[in-house]
């Protein structure tokens, strides 16, 4: 079985976000919203000892994806391939696996109101192209492939040269997009761009975001009828029942 | 034993038993997602080429029901191979931008206000070519200056051309590449062209002096710049910013503004001084090289030092690994080059330590282009105007290109009427208020026009004083001339065909110019009915398959890119008076000027003022990107790069809005600051091309800051015309 992986070789991206608009194009990304986007890690060190790369941000497909055991329907899964899916049938846009994405890879898309993220442009893979961010970027530095295949670039550059995960202490949980570089290059990506601790909802705060404010515009619906109601007597008077009787 | 069912296909299940809303949200998922929409719907591939800048990238549009659904990469062009920079992908944000100038428009407010009537194309013709007969009459065809850009203006080059005016300028010359061609034409005797002939895939040492790859994308130049970097080329950088490329370099020449020359010498003076130099590509093909050892004598790295405020070490290191490498250095010979009107100098100087490094011609280094010789019609010879040209090519400026022109000097002439009045300017592809420096001066310029037209995409900040608004059609719906790349590595012609009719009133550049023709008398010009005919005679004598160049989208020819490969038919490897490479330039001597450069001072910066430079981001070309909405998203605004210890004597917080005021008082919109380490004291960066004025951009309208509205003073180079921007100066006003 394929296990799916992306490398960017940050040696040479230069940030010129040729893939998130390809990205956006291929998948009708809202404006203001992307699948994957290209963030600048500011200047580091003092003039005229510095340093500065590019983090290009995207779904990780991790081997432990921290998204599919929030998601309450089921629409987030993984592939045996590894890719991390959405089902769009599925998904109710609660938003859980935004919250619990510790690369912040996922957002709701205002249009369809679903989650939508990286699926490595799976349509494109099946019918053989690369996907979008990969094939058009113009540094050459992005690379797709299949870890299992000792042949595949991503590969070599992943057990050969090193390429590396964007990973810490605290939140490791495998994500499959490596990064090539100098050292002090990744080691800024990860101090720049650290991954987050999930944010899984607990019973409270599913009770403060969900449940109470329902349940208070309930109550409320039912006391404005209520008061509609009293009023329009008021003003209308009680209706006179003729007597079937 | 029953069906093992999970969460996911339990939920597929019961929303498949028929839930209304199901349904409801699939069809929306439909629209957003097109889920394998390139199987289900039938989408036509039109390969063609992109206009979102100049370098004209392969595209393969995709197209359904009569419209673009995307812009892929064109696998199949020499150049590019299928991929495409943010603003390729962006193409068709252009072409739906619901800004878009829609139909012929005529001015009935006053200039710069903005009011105008709706006309036919036929109202819009005749009363064009009325007032350019009249004009003819009163003030000869001289009269009228044309503004063009790039190779999509071929048309209306013609149609000037026949209606008998040389005023031809466009800012490719004189605000841009000019000073480079002039300098490596003097030395090497010929210019280099576009795409820039730049081996950085197979170099072993890339030189970057002011050129920004990376913020500057061109795409094919970036992935060779890029593999070449991984395949291990080393990389030095000159720039007084930290760029995304000086981010890369193995050395960071934070240089002080305007001093290039001295380090360019200091770097004569250690290749030759330590024997460094290719000495037998130096005997076997220049002349010069004794003037040139005896002129650089004196340019030690320790007095380049105290110049360029570059450490003497960091000099000596960088010309012994340059040496190193020879002769696969690729020092980038950049492209906007008017800096400090001593530009075409600092070309020269750059082109020497090319010749001495012996890159010219070789693998890694500067390749050499290769002719293609393309079909042509038997047009009738252009009339030949009575008078001199306006603008100074020629006379003023003496190795001015007299086919690219001097727009400056052409404002010039427009201000004074020297030395004839020049009375309508006809504008196509390019914005004269963001292409020209000087601004107020363009408008004094304007103001004494009888006529001024705009042919355009976008309703930019000009259309506002124009008399008359001609909407054209945008790349991905027009025929345009070919491109044809002589100085690709492997030259190539690419076509441009329209992918869907165009929208709204806007008509094809070749239709306009053709139509013109027609009214004017002058059909004998385009002796062809359609665009297919004009592209069959121009690629006849090529033996190509128009309609497989019609669907590829490009056709390559072998190229003879370094000296050894060379042929007699593709001419002298030199073509200077002397036929060698000129280090010492008798030319130059003869028409008064230093014929080896020499470092003259540039003015410093006034106590409290920042030296103003600017460049580009890859994610806008030039003015022209900022109301395309993909773009937009990415960058909406531009920022002033200052650095953190000027800050903070300033007390500026990084992201807050300042207004910057130049040292002739003119003030900028608000912008916000960068702070930042990766910039000298001395400068204030900002991205060229925002700050628009033209309240019909939705999205451009007044964000950010320009940069040109900044540039009051320019310093001419005298040997060819061009505008030096970066003598301008700003200080920070914390509010307006």
């Amino acid at each position: 079985m394929a296990r799916y992986a992306m490398v960017t070789d940050i040696t040479k991206c230069v940030g010129c976000q040729a893939c998130t608009v390809a990205c956006n194009s291929e998948w009708d990304v809202p404006t203001g919203f992307a699948r994957t986007h290209v963030h600048s890690t500011g200047v580091a060190g003092k003039f005229p000892d510095v340093i500065s790369s590019f983090y290009v941000a995207q779904c990780n497909h991790c081997d432990h994806p921290a998204c599919v055991a929030p998601c309450p329907t089921g629409a987030t899964y993984q592939a045996e391939n590894g890719i991390v899916m959405v089902d769009r049938d599925l998904c109710i846009g609660c938003g859980y696996c935004v919250e619990a994405c510790p690369y912040d890879a996922r957002y709701i898309n205002p249009v369809t109101k679903k989650v939508d993220k990286c699926d490595f442009c799976w349509g494109r893979i099946q019918k053989g192209l690369e996907p979008a961010c990969v094939a058009t970027c113009t540094a050459h530095a992005k690379f797709f492939g299949d870890l299992e295949d000792p042949q595949s670039e991503v590969y070599k550059m992943v057990y050969e040269q090193g390429a590396r995960r964007l990973e810490t202490a605290e939140v490791a949980i495998g994500p499959n997009v490596y990064y090539l570089g100098k050292k002090e290059h990744v080691d800024l990506l990860l101090a720049t761009f650290p991954p987050r601790h999930p944010r899984l909802l607990r019973a409270g705060e599913v009770w403060h975001r969900y449940l109470k404010p329902f349940i208070l515009a309930a109550i409320g619906a039912t006391f404005l009828g209520q008061a509609i109601a009293f009023f329009h007597q008021l003003y209308s008077g009680e209706d006179q029942f003729e007597d079937w009787e | 034993m029953g069906p093992k069912f999970s969460r996911r296909e339990f939920f597929r299940r019961s929303s498949a038993a028929g839930a209304v809303g199901a349904t409801v949200a699939a069809t929306a998922s439909a629209e957003v997602h097109p889920p394998g929409w390139r199987g289900t719907t039938r989408v036509e591939t039109i390969a063609t080429n992109c206009e979102m800048c100049f370098w004209r990238c392969g595209v393969r549009a995709e197209v359904a029901h009569g419209k673009v659904l995307k812009l892929e990469g064109n696998p199949d062009h020499p150049l590019t191979k299928g991929r495409l920079c943010a603003r390729g992908n962006s193409g068709p944000k252009l072409l739906y931008d619901p800004d878009r100038l829609k139909y012929p428009m005529l001015r009935v407010g006053a200039r710069g206000e903005g009011k105008f009537k709706r006309i036919s194309w036929d109202q819009a013709l005749d009363f064009l070519a009325d007032r350019l007969t009249q004009l003819k009459q009163k003030y000869g065809p001289e009269g009228v200056a044309f503004f063009p850009h790039g190779v999509a203006s071929t048309f209306f080059l013609t149609l000037m051309r026949a209606y008998g005016t040389h005023n031809i300028a466009e800012p490719a010359f004189a605000q841009c590449r000019g000073p480079r061609e002039v300098g490596y034409a003097l030395t090497f005797g010929q210019g280099l062209g576009s795409p820039e002939p730049v081996d950085l895939a197979e170099s072993k040492m890339i030189v970057l002096i002011g050129t920004h790859i990376g913020e500057n994308v061109f795409t094919s130049q970036i992935t060779a710049f890029a593999d070449g970097l991984s395949r291990g080329a080393k990389l030095i950088v000159v720039d007084p910013r930290f760029s995304t490329a000086a981010a890369k370099a193995d050395w960071w020449l934070p240089i002080r503004p305007g001093t290039d020359i001295a380090l360019l010498l200091a770097w004569m003076h250690v290749l030759i001084g330590e024997d460094l130099y290719d000495k037998e590509y130096i005997s076997k093909y220049a002349q010069g090289f004794t003037e040139l050892a005896a002129h650089v004598k004196e340019f030690t790295p320790e007095w380049a030092e105290t110049i360029t405020e570059l450490p003497a070490a960091k000099i000596r290191a960088t010309a012994r690994a340059m040496a190193a490498a020879k002769p696969a250095v690729a020092l980038h010979p950049g492209r906007h080059t008017t800096w400090y009107g001593d530009d075409t100098q600092r070309a020269r100087a750059m082109a020497i330590v090319t010749a001495l490094l012996g890159s010219w011609g070789r693998k890694g280094g500067i390749f050499l282009p290769t002719e293609i010789k393309t079909g042509s019609f038997a047009l009738p010879a252009f009339p030949q105007p009575k008078r001199p040209r306006a603008d100074g090519a020629g006379t003023r400026f003496p190795l001015a290109s007299e086919e690219q022109g001097v727009t400056n000097g052409l404002v010039d002439a427009t201000v004074s009427g020297e030395p004839y009045p020049i009375k309508a300017w006809i504008v196509y592809g390019q914005n004269v208020l963001e292409s020209i420096p000087q601004r107020s001066r363009t408008l004094e310029a304007i103001d004494k026009l009888d006529l001024m037209v705009v042919v355009d995409v976008l309703p930019m900040e000009q259309t506002y004083y124009a008399d008359l608004v001609l909407p054209e059609a945008t790349y991905l719906e027009r025929y345009d001339m070919p491109q044809i790349a002589h100085s690709a590595k492997q030259p190539y012609i690419a076509v441009r065909q329209p992918s869907v009719e165009p929208l709204y009133e806007s008509k094809p550049g070749w239709w306009i110019a053709q139509q013109m023709a027609q009214r004017l008398g002058l059909e004998a010009y385009f002796p062809w009915k359609t665009p297919r005919e004009h592209l069959e005679t121009l690629v006849k004598p090529l033996g190509v398959n128009i309609d497989k160049l019609l669907t590829r989208g490009a056709v390559t020819f072998p190229g003879r890119p370094y000296i050894e490969d060379r042929l007699p038919e593709d001419g002298p490897l030199f073509p200077t008076q002397s036929g060698k490479i000129e280090l010492y330039s008798p030319l130059l001597k003869q028409l008064g000027f230093d014929p080896l450069p020499r470092y003259t001072p540039v003015d410093e910066p006034p106590v409290g003022y920042f030296r103003l430079i600017y460049g580009r981001a890859p994610v806008h070309s030039f003015a022209r990107s900022q109301n395309n909405a993909w773009l937009d998203a990415l960058m909406d605004e531009n920022t002033a790069w200052i650095n953190e210890d000027a800050a903070r004597d300033l007390r500026l917080t990084n992201g807050q809005k300042i207004v910057l005021e130049n040292q002739d008082g003119v003030r900028s919109l608000p912008i916000r600051v960068s702070v930042t380490q990766g910039i000298r004291r001395d400068c204030l960066y900002m991205v060229h091309g925002f700050g628009h004025e033209s309240q019909r951009l939705h999205l451009a309208y007044h964000r950010g800051a320009s940069d040109t509205e900044l540039m009051t003073r320019v310093k001419v180079d005298p040997i060819m015309g061009g505008t030096g921007m970066r003598v301008n100066f700003v200080r920070v006003l914390k509010s307006a």
